[in-house]
C-alpha cells in the first residue's frame, strides 16, 4: 500500500502530511514538519522526551502512528510558546533552574501544562506523580517540581 | 521501515475480517506501547499491521451484573472509573501518565513480565475475556487465558474484544512492589480477593505478577487460606506456599532469589491489611 494523506490540527493550524504506513507522529513532527521541540529520545515510550498533547492529554509521540490521529488536535511546545515571549511555565523553568541540558524540558513543560489545566493548585506529590513518566538525568527533579509549583502560583495571580 | 500496509478498521467486525484474511502474520496494535518500541528499535519489522484505535472497542459498559470493559479501553479510562477502587489503584500503578493514556486493558494481557500488572488485579477479580473471530465469539476465564510465556488461549483469527468483571463480593487488596514509588517495573505484584465469614476465609483468590511466565493464581496459597481463620499464622503459611509455588523471572530489576523473598513479604503485608 502506498502512503496515505493524513490531516490533523497542529498547534491550532490544519496540517496535511503524506504518511508512510505506520510512520509515527514523532517522525512526522521532526522530519517532515520541522517541529523539533518534540525530542527523539529512547523511542520506546520510556523517557517522555517526545511527549505531545493529543486533544489535551499527554501521549508519547514515538509510539503513535500518525494515521491514528487524523482529524485530532496536537499541541507541541511550539504551540504554547507566545510569539513574543514565554509561557509562564517556561519562564519559571528558566528562573528556578529546572533546565540543565534541556532535552527533557519540552516534555516536562507539556505534562506540567496538562496537569495545571486540570488541577491549577497541585501538591508537590501530585506534580511528581504527573511527571513520573518523564525522565530528567540532570536536575534531580526537585527544581522541576518547584518550577511547576511556582508556575501554578504565577498563573493563579495573572 | 519495512511496513507495507497499516490497516485502521472502523469496527470490531472489520478487524476480525482483516485477521481472517491475513492470518497470524498481521501484527495487532492497540495502544502501541508494546509493539511500537520493538518496531522503532528494528527488533520487529512486520509487513502488515492493524491498529485498533478506531475499531469501536473502547469504553466501559454493563451487561446485567457484569461490567464490560472494551479491549481498547485505555488504562487512564479505567483509572477514571470508580466502580472497583482496587482496580483503579492497579490502573494508577501502571507506568506514567502518557503511557496510561495510550496503553489498553486488552493489550495489558499480552505484556510480558514484569509488565502486565492490571491483569493481576483482574485475575483476583476472576475476570473473563471475550474472544471473537469472524464467525463466532467465546468467553474464557482470564485464569485459563494464559497458557505459557507470551502464549495465550487465543486461536489464530481470534481477537480479544472485551474483559468482563463483576463487582467484588468480598474484600480486595492490591500491592505493586517496585524499586520506585511511581512508574516502576514490578518486583512482585500481588492482588487478593477474600470472602470472609467472621474470621474464617470462605473463598480466596490470590494472584501474582512478575514472578512467573505470566500473571497467575497461587492455588496453594488459596487452599491454605480457605477454611482457616485469617490470622498471622494462616497468612504466613499462605505466603510461604506462594513463594514456593512461584517461578520468578530474573532481570535488571530483581533477581529470582529476591523476587521469591518478596512474594512472601508482600503477600503477607497485603493480606494483613484484611485483618480486623
Amino acid at each position: 500500500m502506498a502512503s496515505t494523506i493524513v490531516s490533523f490540527t497542529l498547534n491550532g493550524r490544519e496540517v496535511e502530511v503524506i504518511a508512510k504506513p505506520l510512520v509515527t507522529l514523532q517522525t512526522v513532527l521532526r522530519e517532515q514538519l520541522g517541529y523539533t521541540a518534540t525530542k527523539s529520545g529512547c523511542k520506546k515510550g520510556g523517557c517522555g522526551s517526545c511527549t505531545v498533547l493529543l486533544n489535551g492529554d499527554p501521549v508519547m509521540s514515538c509510539l503513535l502512528p500518525v494515521a491514528d490521529i487524523a482529524g485530532q488536535e496536537v499541541v507541541t511546545l511550539e504551540g504554547i510558546t507566545p510569539v513574543d515571549g514565554l509561557h509562564p511555565i517556561q519562564t519559571t523553568f528558566y528562573e528556578k533552574f529546572a533546565i540543565q541540558c534541556g532535552f527533557c524540558t519540552p516534555g516536562m513543560i507539556l505534562v506540567a501544562k496538562a496537569l495545571l489545566d486540570r488541577n491549577p493548585h497541585p501538591s508537590a506529590e501530585e506534580i511528581a506523580d504527573a511527571l513520573s513518566g518523564n525522565y530528567c538525568r540532570c536536575t534531580g527533579y526537585t527544581p522541576i517540581v518547584r518550577a511547576v509549583q511556582h508556575a501554578a502560583q504565577q498563573m493563579a495571580t495573572d | 521501515m519495512s511496513t507495507k500496509e497499516y490497516f485502521l478498521p472502523r469496527s470490531a467486525g472489520e478487524a476480525v475480517q482483516l485477521l481472517a484474511e491475513h492470518g497470524p502474520s498481521l501484527l495487532i496494535l492497540a495502544g502501541g506501547t508494546i509493539a511500537m518500541p520493538l518496531i522503532n528499535e528494528g527488533v520487529s519489522f512486520p509487513e502488515r499491521v492493524m491498529g485498533l484505535r478506531h475499531a469501536g472497542l473502547s469504553g466501559i459498559g454493563q451487561d446485567g451484573g457484569t461490567f464490560t470493559i472494551g479491549a481498547c479501553t485505555t488504562i487512564s479510562q479505567v483509572l477514571a472509573w470508580d466502580a472497583i477502587p482496587t482496580l483503579q489503584q492497579a490502573a494508577h500503578n501502571v507506568a506514567g501518565w502518557s503511557i496510561r493514556n495510550m496503553a489498553t486493558v486488552g493489550g495489558n494481557l499480552f505484556a510480558p513480565p514484569p509488565a502486565g500488572d492490571l491483569a493481576v488485579m483482574l485475575l483476583a477479580l476472576d475476570a473473563d475475556v471475550k474472544l471473537a473471530n469472524s464467525t463466532s465469539e467465546r468467553i474464557v476465564p482470564l485464569k485459563d487465558f494464559y497458557t505459557g510465556f507470551m502464549i495465550t488461549a487465543l486461536e489464530p483469527g481470534e481477537l480479544v474484544t472485551e474483559i468482563r468483571v463483576r463487582k467484588p463480593a468480598g474484600e480486595t487488596v492490591y500491592t505493586k512492589f517496585g524499586r520506585k514509588k511511581a512508574n516502576t517495573p514490578s518486583v512482585v505484584t500481588v492482588a487478593a480477593h477474600l470472602m470472609l465469614d467472621g474470621d474464617t476465609v470462605k473463598d480466596a483468590r490470590i494472584a501474582l505478577g512478575a514472578v512467573g511466565p505470566h500473571p497467575f493464581r497461587s492455588t496453594k496459597a488459596e487452599s491454605a487460606l480457605v477454611g482457616s481463620a485469617l490470622g498471622e499464622e494462616t497468612i504466613a503459611r499462605a505466603a510461604t506456599l506462594a513463594a514456593e509455588e512461584c517461578e520468578p523471572i530474573a532481570d535488571a530489576i530483581a533477581s529470582e532469589w529476591y523476587r521469591r523473598k518478596m512474594v512472601s513479604v508482600i503477600l503477607s503485608r497485603a493480606l494483613a491489611q484484611l485483618l480486623n
